[in-house]
């Protein structure tokens, strides 16, 4: 089923891991060097920049060689449109296996090609069938997980639990009132049984190559159970699906057991985490909490939006400098010490992006409205560039 | 997963591109079973000084007219004097190479005590107008302290927001949000000083690198250097002396091209290149406007994806010199 050559993309993976020894200091660059000469790999960036970049020079060539024949349809007369769609769409799956016999793999090009096939070919479908979203979701799953299956891109794998879920919701649907209400169950269930299923077929493969896929369906049926029982997600959702106001006073069924729910999930994914060494499931966690402390905060105004970001910025940072001291000079497991193999500094570069976006000294030209920009709340940012 | 990456070092090892000894070093480290929450935790004391920040900052806007001005100041102070206290009593001597607190934990205070020294200042000056209608001063002054805490402190986040208070002098945003949405030049003149901005900044980086200052920042002034200039040519490129910028956007892909190949660093090259290829891609539409361009509109279409093609070509060789002198580079 995979399209790339078997050597190729194993020597891939043990270039992957002897940077990574590199990296960690286990190795040195010139034996990097020479384990690079020795195996030959799959073309590709790991560099992100570099990739979007190349991603978007192939969605140009991409889109360059769709206007290209629509030059050429534009003579035939009574020409069906949406068949063109669908031409545009191989053609992209033209261009991704061409690339990928020619040995590319994450390059960024094939990128584009994929997801540009992908995405028309859903769109294809959801304008023949004029907008049966269910039809449209069944599609996505189908499509995406025969071309992960083939080609290995973590986008697919992504697309894949995205459109399995859209088309469990949209199945429920059919069911009138009674789908719309118990779809928050149905979706908690649904997680559980994937998180399961993730976590066995995890266990049991021999082969790495679907290692990494099954690790995000496992981390994506980990967010979904969270959301499916969201206080905030489960309310709004049934205000939109169920086209029926509630008051601001009054409570949704259930109500007790879903903030319970809202609380219980993330600080159990944190303790679980934490004993489990599992990286994935603490940030999740972590971000899940975060959620939580807004969804209360949003229907019980205990506090005012900017004494909620002192008070918790001085908890946080009470509860974190307690925690380094505690955990400062541990040799194994749970410890502050820079493990080796993920000593990144990334990280740090981003902050300073962050902090040059959200504190950066403004000029002074309304001079009579604010002298200094004092830091406003709110964390619009450009932490994505990733510049440095 | 962990059982493939050790599967993955066995492979090494039996293909004898890694040795018995370093195996064995792996497999024990591997054993240990670290699991470190370094970066989470620093990510959580970020993320605390940024939520304290952003909330006393508002807190102190909505409440101008209620709460006392001096009660405001003073609390601001104290709490800025607080945090100044512990970092230098924690930091050591000033030192001309890298250095880092023993624990990151003073970064953040130091984070901390710079964004409150310019709320500081900052109300300071709207409320009680010490510097008159100097206005420059008033961002000049917590500019010179960033740049004094980033030096002596050694922080990069500080030295980032000093370099945009030098920019908010001279009378530009240069936040990234600036940047990109491209609120940064309004006029032509800022352009200039901003051309002039960069170009200031890459000749501190070269005096700084002489006297073997903090030469880890020389990737921020760069950084900031490199988008102001690039930046103030490409805005310019519509405006009537187009050829100008145009020129001088060549010089500078010219410069930035062998710094990023002497620093190896990627975003530079990156960057680099994206602004060089808009420019060079600009340079293509005025030469082909000047030909009768209703005549091209077919052929275009038909060439755009051969241009296209070439174009890649030409990353990928561009790359692939890039890595060949980085990488000498790393092994000398």
């Amino acid at each position: 089923m995979i399209v790339y050559n078997k050597s190729l993309l194993d020597n891939t993976l043990f270039v992957d891991e002897a940077s990574s020894l590199k990296e960690s200091g286990f190795i040195d660059p010139a034996q990097y060097q020479t384990i690079i000469g020795e195996l030959s790999t799959l073309k590709r960036h790991k560099n992100i920049l570099i990739r979007l970049g190349f991603f978007l020079l192939g969605k140009f060539l991409y889109s360059s060689i769709c206007g290209m024949l629509s030059i050429f349809s534009i003579n035939f007369e009574n020409f069906n449109d949406e068949i063109l769609l669908f031409v545009y769409s191989i053609i992209g799956f033209v261009g991704i296996e061409f690339l990928a016999k020619q040995k590319f793999y994450g390059f960024g090009l094939d990128d584009a090609f994929l997801l540009g096939a992908q995405l028309l070919l859903f769109l294809g479908v959801g304008i023949t069938t004029k907008g049966n979203f269910l039809a449209v979701f069944i599609t996505i799953a189908a499509a995406s997980i025969i071309s992960y299956l083939r080609y290995i891109y973590l986008s697919s794998a992504l697309l894949f639990s995205l459109g399995l879920t859209g088309s469990l919701a949209y199945l429920m649907f059919e069911f009138g009132d009674i789908g719309k209400s118990i779809l928050p169950f149905v979706l908690m269930l649904f997680s559980g049984l994937l998180y399961f299923s993730a976590k066995i077929a995890l266990k049991n493969i021999k082969l790495p190559y679907y290692s990494k896929g099954i690790e995000l369906v496992n981390s994506f049926s980990l967010i979904l159970f969270y959301l499916s029982g969201n206080y905030l997600v489960v309310r709004e959702l049934s205000v939109l699906l169920l086209k029926k106001e509630i008051p601001a006073t009054q409570e949704i069924s259930f109500a007790l057991f879903f903030y319970a729910f809202t609380i219980i999930v993330p600080a159990f994914y944190l303790v679980y985490s934490l004993i489990k060494k599992d990286k994935i499931m603490l940030w999740i966690g972590f971000l899940g909490l975060a959620f939580s402390i807004f969804t209360i905060l949003y229907y019980h105004h205990i506090l005012l939006p900017e004494e909620a970001l002192t008070i918790s910025g001085l908890a946080l940072f009470v509860f974190t400098y307690f925690s380094i001291k505690k955990i400062k000079n541990n040799e194994t497991g749970l410890t502050f010490l820079p493990d080796r193999f993920s000593n990144s500094n990334s990280q740090l570069n981003l902050e300073t992006i962050v902090i040059a976006s959200q504190f950066g000294l403004q000029p002074e030209i309304n001079q009579e409205e604010s002298p200094i920009k004092f830091g406003g709340g709110g964390f619009s940012g450009g932490g994505s560039t990733g510049e440095y | 997963m962990k059982k493939f990456e050790s599967e993955a070092t066995q492979t090494l090892l039996a293909r004898n591109l890694i040795s018995k000894e370093q195996y064995l070093q792996i497999q024990a480290y591997r054993s240990l079973n670290i699991f470190s929450l370094r970066n989470e935790l620093r990510f959580l004391l970020y993320l605390s000084v940024l939520l304290f920040t952003s909330g006393m900052g508002t807190i102190i806007y909505q409440n101008i007219d209620s709460i006392g001005h001096i009660a405001i100041l003073s609390f601001i102070l104290v709490v800025t004097i607080i945090c100044f206290y512990f970092c230098f009593k924690n930091a050591g001597n000033f030192k001309k190479n890298e250095t880092a607190f023993a624990n990151p934990i003073f970064d953040y205070l130091l984070l901390s005590a710079t964004i409150l020294t310019c709320t500081f200042i900052g109300y300071l000056q709207y409320q009680y107008h010490p510097f008159g209608t100097h206005y420059g001063l008033a961002t000049l002054i917590p500019t010179l302290i960033c740049f004094f805490c980033a030096y002596y402190f050694d922080n990069k986040s500080v030295l980032s927001i000093a370099i945009t208070g030098l920019a908010a002098f001279v009378g530009l945003s240069v936040s990234p949000p600036a940047l990109l949405n491209n609120t940064t030049y309004n006029t032509t003149s800022l352009s200039y000083s901003g051309i002039l901005l960069g170009i200031a900044l890459v000749l501190w980086t070269i005096y700084a690198t002489k006297i073997d200052l903090k030469k880890h920042f020389n990737l921020i002034y760069f950084t900031f250097s490199l988008h102001l200039i690039s930046i103030a040519c490409l805005n310019n490129l519509l405006e009537v002396y187009w050829y100008f910028f145009e020129i001088i956007l060549g010089l500078s892909t010219y410069y930035f091209y062998r710094i990023s190949h002497k620093m190896g660093s990627i975003s530079i090259f990156v960057f680099t290149i994206l602004y060089a290829y808009l420019g060079f891609n600009f340079l293509l539409f005025k030469i082909l406007e000047q030909i009768n361009p209703e005549y091209l509109v077919t052929p275009l279409i038909f060439l755009t994806p051969a241009y296209l093609i070439l174009s890649i070509v030409m990353f990928i060789k561009l790359i692939k010199n890039f890595n060949k002198k980085t990488s000498n580079d790393s092994l000398q």
